[in-house]
């Protein structure tokens, strides 16, 4: 894993890396992802293949802390491999691995919170208010948490107090977006997953998903998918799935 | 936190959005009532003999709560398909536990049915009850099978076509003996006999059912 | 060695058939010959079963070990059981038409055994509807293994339902074979018979299964 590049190195990026970076620097350290466990997360020779031609074949990388830019033209299985490597998905051959403290593996039910993700195929319950969704994903994960808590990691998306109290189905799009990182979110992961996060998103909006990614790489690993490469600031890696190549950065 | 209190959680999410959405609980009972009034009303408080009157009214009235439980309780997983939340389900809850609080509000979902077609039955069609509590307890453990069932079949059909012929095809040859034994067990209840023999099978099939899908949870509903 | 066994199949069928017709006296107490169909209805019932315990065993393999083979095994298994299953229905059915004048009449082990058919002809249907070959093996393993935890209640529930005409069977409450020794030696030559046949018949269903999934991917 590469240290990360000198400060300067931003002013190279596009304007909205410039907003990033004064972002970053001034992000709320004591709001989401405090508390994390080291982990490593690494794919193993990852093959996937609907019927016909493989998608990407023998994907391998590993990364314990800093952003992985998944980069590739649509279609290239940005989505997908996400999705493997969240557990979501399995892949036709390969494995994910995840391991903390010294190479020792996570169980599975560590596994399922030690990773946060957020793709755009996700949803929540439109019956509920954001609060109640969040809630219920706690209860149910084993973690309760406090009304508070969750109305702050809320605000942390951007989302305004009376927004967090409606039923999730007014939401807008942006909104909506808004929530899954909160949901992603929701347990601190050590491994952040974020596909195409700036979908919908206005510039408040991006600044917050900034913002987040910035907190997150500091504190463990954000994989991390777009279409737009002003979006990766600087990767420690990047796994290209043109030709499912991957280079260091 | 205990696993009870994890799956209560499910249990409690299904519980307050169906009562939010209303859609599938008003279904369920209107599927009960409109076959119960077709059923009182071609048949009638009297057009039945006497002796034919328990085994058929004890097997019309198991063939209604069938297929008024075919209409709600596969929207267990189904539901969290068709708007997308089964990924975020599956991202952050053990299989086991999903499994355990939809079963759950589904077994309460088929009491409730119960509670109200087994009045509607006695009122319109005449149906004398021998034994309260032998009716009782055939519909707590049969109830019991049928939502273990449902819901796991639910599970498995929930990313597949046709979901709703598919889950009557494979759930019918799976629930038939539990059924036919309710029923018996239900003719006999109605004459005031307790059907031992009956409870004991519906108990045993619980059993078989709940450890089954115990081991297959993860299998059925994650990737 | 197989190849040994494949070709010494057929002449054993062939004995095993001329003997069926042949060698034993037709029971007492059976109209006609129709005892005779108890060489046929029996290995056919016997060989649907062997088929769906092995789709079961290999269900779960497929479960524990992830190998695709396992599944090809499963389903192939599965296919030829219902073949057997279905004739078994009919066999059954030619002997209740000249026995009790009906093709049909809902005896128990008729229905019980019409239910297996339908389960297992589900278990078909599901594999069609789920579309995502990676998911399809897995939600099979799933319900096949689920409805062999449930099927033994079809069994049991089902006799007590009304008595059943179906003649006593090899395993009955006395414990005792109820046959003549020419009966006995044809009749479970018939089961040996057809479970070689069932054994020849999967693996070249299994193979053809794999070829298909290699064809698709």
């Amino acid at each position: 894993m590469s240290a990360r590049g000198p400060p300067e190195a931003a002013a190279s990026y596009a304007g909205g890396i410039r907003v990033f970076k004064r972002i970053a620097d001034a992000r709320r350290a004591d709001g989401i992802l405090r508390r994390t466990v080291p982990t490593t997360i690494a794919a193993e020779s990852l093959s996937k293949a609907f019927s016909g031609a493989p998608l990407f074949r023998d994907l391998s990388f590993s990364a314990s802390s800093g952003l992985v830019a998944i980069a590739g033209r649509n279609g290239s299985g940005k989505t997908t491999l996400l999705k493997i490597l969240a557990g979501l998905a399995r892949p036709t051959s390969g494995r994910v691995r995840l391991e903390t403290d010294g190479a020792r593996p996570l169980s599975t039910s560590e596994q399922r919170l030690a990773v946060g993700w957020a793709g755009p195929d996700l949803a929540l319950y439109g019956e509920f208010t954001a609060i109640e969704n969040l809630a219920f994903f706690r209860r149910a994960a084993g973690r309760p948490a406090s009304e508070a808590e969750l109305v702050r990691r809320l605000a942390d998306v951007g989302l305004a107090e009376e927004a967090m109290r409606r039923r999730v189905e007014e939401y807008s799009t942006g909104m909506k977006q808004r929530l899954r990182i909160a949901f992603a979110t929701l347990f601190d992961p050590p491994v952040l997953i974020l596909d195409e996060p700036m979908v919908a998103l206005d510039l408040d909006g991006r600044e917050t998903v900034y913002r987040v990614i910035e907190t997150a790489r500091k504190r463990g690993t954000v994989l991390l998918a777009s279409n737009d490469e002003r979006d990766f600031a600087e990767p420690e890696q990047r796994v290209d799935l043109a030709g499912a190549r991957r280079r260091e950065a | 936190m205990s696993a009870l209190a994890r799956a209560w959680a499910v249990c409690a999410k299904d519980a307050t959005q169906e009562l939010r959405r209303k859609v599938a609980i008003v279904a369920v009972f209107f599927f009960a009532a409109t076959a119960l009034a077709l059923v009182s009303f071609g048949i009638g408080p009297f057009g039945l003999r006497a002796e034919d009157r328990p085994p058929l009214l004890s097997a019309l009235l198991w063939i209604i709560l069938f297929f008024a439980a075919a209409t709600g309780l596969p929207r267990a997983f189904v539901a969290e398909e068709e708007t997308g939340t089964g990924l975020a389900l599956r991202k952050t809850i053990p299989a086991v536990y999903v499994l355990a609080g939809k079963t759950l509000f589904n077994y309460i979902l088929f009491l409730a049915m119960t509670a109200v077609t087994i009045p509607g039955f006695m009122i319109l069609l005449e149906w004398r009850i021998g034994s309260f509590g032998a009716l009782a307890a055939i519909m707590v453990a049969g109830g019991f099978g049928l939502a273990v069932v449902s819901t796991f079949l639910s599970a498995l059909v929930a990313r597949a076509g046709q979901r709703n012929v598919l889950f009557v095809l494979i759930a019918f040859p799976l629930v038939m003996p539990l059924l036919v034994s309710a029923i018996q067990a239900t003719n006999q209840a109605t004459n005031g006999q307790f059907p031992l023999d009956g409870i004991r099978i519906l108990i045993a099939y619980d059993g078989a059912a709940s450890c089954a899908a115990y081991m297959l949870a993860a299998v059925a509903w994650e990737d | 060695m197989t190849k040994a066994l494949k070709l010494l199949l057929l002449p054993y069928m062939g004995a095993v058939i001329a003997a069926a017709f042949l060698w034993p006296e037709p029971a007492k107490g059976f109209i006609g010959e129709s005892s005779r169909i108890v060489f046929f209805h029996v290995p056919c019932a016997w060989a649907a079963t062997l088929a769906f315990i092995v789709g079961a065993v290999y269900s779960a393999l497929f479960l524990w070990k992830k190998n695709p083979w396992y599944d090809d095994v499963a389903v192939a298994s599965i296919r030829i059981g219902l073949v057997f299953g279905v004739l078994t229905l009919i066999t059954g059915s030619l002997f209740a038409n000249i026995m009790w004048g009906t093709w049909w009449n809902w005896d128990p082990r008729e229905s019980s055994y019409l239910l297996l058919v339908f389960l297992y002809g589900a278990y078909l249907f599901l594999r069609a509807a789920v579309e995502d070959p990676e998911r399809r093996p897995r939600i099979a393993a799933a319900y096949a293994l689920f409805a062999g935890v449930l099927m033994p209640f079809l069994t049991i529930v089902a006799p007590r339902v009304t008595a059943s005409l179906h003649p006593q069977t090899v395993i009955n409450p006395q414990g005792k074979i109820l046959m003549d020794t020419p009966t006995r030696v044809v009749f479970f030559n018939g089961l040996a018979a057809f479970s070689g046949l069932f054994f020849w018949m999967l693996s070249i269903a299994a193979r053809a299964e794999r070829l298909g999934r290699r064809q698709v991917s």
